[in-house]
């Protein structure tokens, strides 16, 4: 190889063209058998402010201690007399009307982290919150039921805590052929196939040899299983919903695939709420009700699910920048046209009976919803995925 | 010295070595090369970087945390870390405390803070290398009394009559003895012993005397009145201390399987007056520690993977916030550990996605490359800043200084710079492919080398 055709290959990074995947050995597709049913979790990230998302505007504690931000009656889309939704959710409260929304009140867990960071890693992992564990819950599901990567894919370009397990991880990719092309490149494919016939050792240099190998063919997997297929419906033109879009196509082309990872930023609105949540809730309700709708005509929606969380709620009490600090337990939504629940799964949560910094208490433990979602969906044993035991709601 | 065994403790102990430095060694013994490794680590360097806006507000403490002007200060604060983030990457890239930085490095993730407040985590990292190489009980005490820590486990708000127990649990459970060592009972007599112990708004320590629970405590098998220091004694006393202490330092600097005889005679070692250098050089001189299954044989960790290739041809990063970035795709941002618990290590590194920007990362680097980073905004973000985020320029600014690699590796055989690069370990395959490659530019080939699985091992 002389200098001018090395310069070529090695331009890892750049738009270079490249050969066109030549399958190798090591490449051969994988064996999957993964059940049919989807899971989509997404997180709003920062902490929604879930007493203004759904907000019980006949409160006198909600009305007194939001001077400023309380939401008034003939703002919000009314559910019953005492309560209604956030006037940006109109496509949402649509889905809800349809009977295709559950939602669980005072969601949380013992002795509740105000961390984001802290909190993200107990929703992640299932924790306790004095227990740390080095695994998220999907990722301990990779292992046990789908055995391969490609089980689970978070739609960014970083893994988080929740998609990796001791022995398997999820895939991170937003974008399918990027990341393809990422692993084509002729250096990479030569390297790894120069070695697709030595038997691999169980050292750190095998674990490495088989994880570049596996994310070969990984990503030859998605790409050439999903790059015929484009979603013909409408998102929303922003990054949330680019990533429900394709979310979506993946389904769509008939990728095995079982659980997929998204995440909302910009919910931690400590200050001016007003403005920034209703951004967000609209960018939240759009993109989410686009996707329903396109997976409903592909006729997907029968065997998908979306739990959407937040890290923790925010304080009923605004604070003096017109915003909200760190709360504790929050609600939570589960989406499907499967749900025993539709609509309020139970109360609003008691404004007047508040924790010690005055923030709402759990009613249910987010890992009853995790084992509920094991058990009566992805058909696998919550005692082989949680650590405890944790009681199943009936939820589909 | 073998030549090998030089190129292994090295990138051990420091983070790697070249061809000049490492032939300056290799008449030497044993004993004197990991003699010499202590000797350049005797000074202290502190890591400070300029925070005049800060300095100005704490000098009118106490100010009110909701007001406008403090969310303004964490703002500079959380701008402050990642300048903190490059200088931390570029000290342990220059320094000539090359043990001590490594040491600093591994003791992060032991003790474990995350603050946002800069000057906090500036005086953290600072205790951290004050003590990398000193006295472990020293070193636990320093800690406990540290605002970021003080912080970062409650102990702000543990006080007699009301105790918070997070800073007694993770003490005995991740800083020094480990599940299994003690009770429950043990965490909460441990905690009244750190009522009170908190910082003033300028981070310095004081024991509020009407905080703090001065009655009398059982504690692993003790009774007394113990301070908090006493029951750091008293913990350090159990022999589980030590041994724990030696694992940790074992899985990190020899290897993930841990050997229980080699374990058993760290710990000996180091329990004798749990002197931190005593236990290093003891591993460092040890036979065992060279021998074959030992060297090659760690992952390294995504800032020794980037402060090795550094070193090896000079780069600077125009902006620390694409340094921050980079940690983040390779899943290592220093300053900002996931919790506690740091992160796992070793084979939890990697993930096909951590894998390919391995992989891709010394081209990217050194070749001008792109990367596509449309990463994950931060939790704080505002909505404006959120948005922001996804229009990231993919562009990396950065300087590099080839000649600086060509003077010490340009006149080296491919054979050696291979050797310099990899060590030893290569696979078969790769080996015979690497040779099919006819090179007339050792930079691409060094490029190639570092672009290869082998060049994730230590």
């Amino acid at each position: 190889m002389n200098r001018r055709v090395f310069l070529k290959n090695s331009s890892l990074a750049s738009g270079a063209l490249f050969v066109p995947g030549f399958l190798k050995a090591c490449d051969a597709v994988p064996t999957l058998a993964m059940g049919a049913k989807k899971l989509v979790v997404i997180q709003l990230s920062g902490g929604n402010d879930g007493l203004n998302t759904l907000v019980q505007h006949t409160n006198d504690s909600y009305l007194k201690n939001r001077p400023v931000i309380a939401r008034k009656k003939q703002q919000l889309l009314s559910v019953s007399d005492e309560l209604g939704f956030h006037e940006s959710l109109k496509a949402f409260k649509h889905l809800y009307d349809e009977g295709y929304v559950s939602v669980m009140n005072s969601v949380g867990y013992p002795n509740p982290s105000r961390s984001h960071f802290r909190s993200t890693d107990i929703w992640h992992t299932a924790s306790g919150s004095d227990e740390y564990f080095q695994t998220g819950w999907v990722g301990r599901y990779l292992e046990k039921a789908s055995k391969s990567p490609l089980g689970a894919i978070e739609v960014d370009d970083t893994l988080s805590l929740l998609m990796k397990g001791a022995n398997v991880n999820g895939i991170a990719t937003k974008d399918a052929r990027l990341f393809y092309r990422t692993t084509q490149d002729p250096f990479f494919s030569n390297v790894l196939s120069a070695n697709a016939d030595v038997h691999l050792s169980e050292h750190n240099l095998g674990y490495l040899y088989k994880t570049a190998v596996d994310a070969k063919s990984s990503a030859g997997y998605i790409y050439e299983k999903t790059k015929v297929y484009e979603s013909k419906a409408s998102y929303p033109k922003n990054a949330f919903g680019k990533q429900l879009k394709t979310i979506s196509e993946f389904m769509n082309s008939g990728l095995e695939t079982q659980i997929y990872y998204a995440s909302l930023g910009g919910f931690d609105t400590h200050a001016n709420q007003v403005n920034a949540q209703k951004r967000l809730l609209e960018v939240y309700s759009d993109g989410i009700a686009a996707f329903m709708a396109d997976l409903k005509n592909t006729g997907a929606l029968k065997d998908t699910l979306v739990l959407t969380f937040s890290e923790f709620g925010r304080r009923l009490k605004q604070n003096t920048a017109n915003g909200t600090d760190h709360g504790a337990a929050n609600m939570v939504f589960l989406m499907g046209d499967n749900l025993k629940h539709k609509g309020l799964y139970n109360q609003a949560p008691n404004l007047l009976d508040l924790d010690a910094n005055g923030d709402i208490k759990y009613q249910i433990d987010f890992r009853d919803i995790y084992a509920s979602l094991l058990k009566e969906w992805l058909d696998t044993a919550p005692s082989d995925i949680l650590k405890g035991r944790f009681q199943t709601l009936g939820l589909v | 010295m073998e030549k090998a065994h030089i190129h292994h403790l090295y990138r051990r102990a420091s983070f790697g070595i070249g061809p000049e430095r490492l032939s300056g060694l290799q008449e030497l013994e044993r004993p004197l090369v990991v003699a010499e490794l202590f000797k350049s680590s005797r000074t202290v360097e502190k890591l400070t970087i300029p925070t005049p806006d800060i300095d100005n507000h704490l000098a009118t403490m106490p100010m009110d945390r909701k007001s406008k002007k403090f969310k303004e200060l964490v703002k500079k604060s959380r701008k402050k870390h990642v300048v903190y983030n490059r200088s931390w990457i570029n000290k342990m890239t220059n320094t000539q405390q090359e043990l001590r930085e490594r040491m600093t490095l591994f003791w992060a993730n032991h003790f474990v803070m995350r603050s946002r407040n800069i000057l906090f985590s500036q005086s953290f990292n600072n205790t951290l290398r004050t003590h990398a190489l000193g006295n472990f009980k020293d070193f636990v005490v320093a800690i406990a009394q540290e605002p970021g820590m003080l912080d970062y486990l409650n102990n702000q708000q543990n006080k007699k009559g009301a105790p918070n127990e997070n800073f007694a649990r993770e003490l005995m459970e991740l800083f020094t003895l480990g599940l299994g060592n003690y009770s429950e009972t043990d965490i909460k007599e441990a905690a009244r012993a750190f009522t009170g112990w908190r910082h003033d708004p300028l981070g310095n320590f004081k024991i509020a005397k009407k905080h703090h629970d001065d009655g009398q405590k059982s504690f692993l098998g003790n009774t007394g009145n113990f301070s908090g220091e006493e029951i750091i004694q008293l913990i350090l006393n159990q022999p589980a201390c030590a041994r724990f202490i030696a694992t940790k330092v074992y899985r990190h600097f020899v290897n993930d399987i841990v050997n229980e005889e080699h374990i058993e005679a760290i710990a000996k070692v180091f329990s004798k007056d749990y002197d931190i250098s005593t236990m290093m050089r003891f591993i460092f001189n040890s036979d065992w520690f060279y021998t074959s299954e030992n060297i090659g044989s760690k992952i390294k960790s995504p800032i020794d993977l980037l402060v090795g290739l550094m070193r090896v041809v000079p780069f600077s990063w125009e902006k620390p916030q694409q340094l921050k970035y980079i940690e983040r795709l390779l899943g290592q941002v220093l300053l900002e550990p996931p919790n506690v618990a740091g992160w796992p290590e070793g084979r939890s590194w990697i993930d096909a996605n951590t894998m390919m920007v391995r992989l891709k990362l010394p081209s990217v680097l050194l070749k001008n490359g792109e990367i596509a980073f449309d990463v994950k905004g931060e939790f704080e973000d505002s909505f404006e800043a959120f948005s922001k985020k996804n229009n990231f320029s993919r562009k990396l600014a950065i300087t590099t200084k080839w000649e600086v690699f060509e003077a010490e590796y340009g006149n080296l055989s491919d054979e050696e710079l291979r050797f310099y690069m990899l060590g030893s370990s290569i696979e078969t395959g790769t080996k015979k492919f690497l040779e099919t490659l006819e090179l007339e530019n050792k930079q691409d080939f060094c490029i190639q080398l570092m672009s290869l699985p082998e060049y994730q091992l230590c």
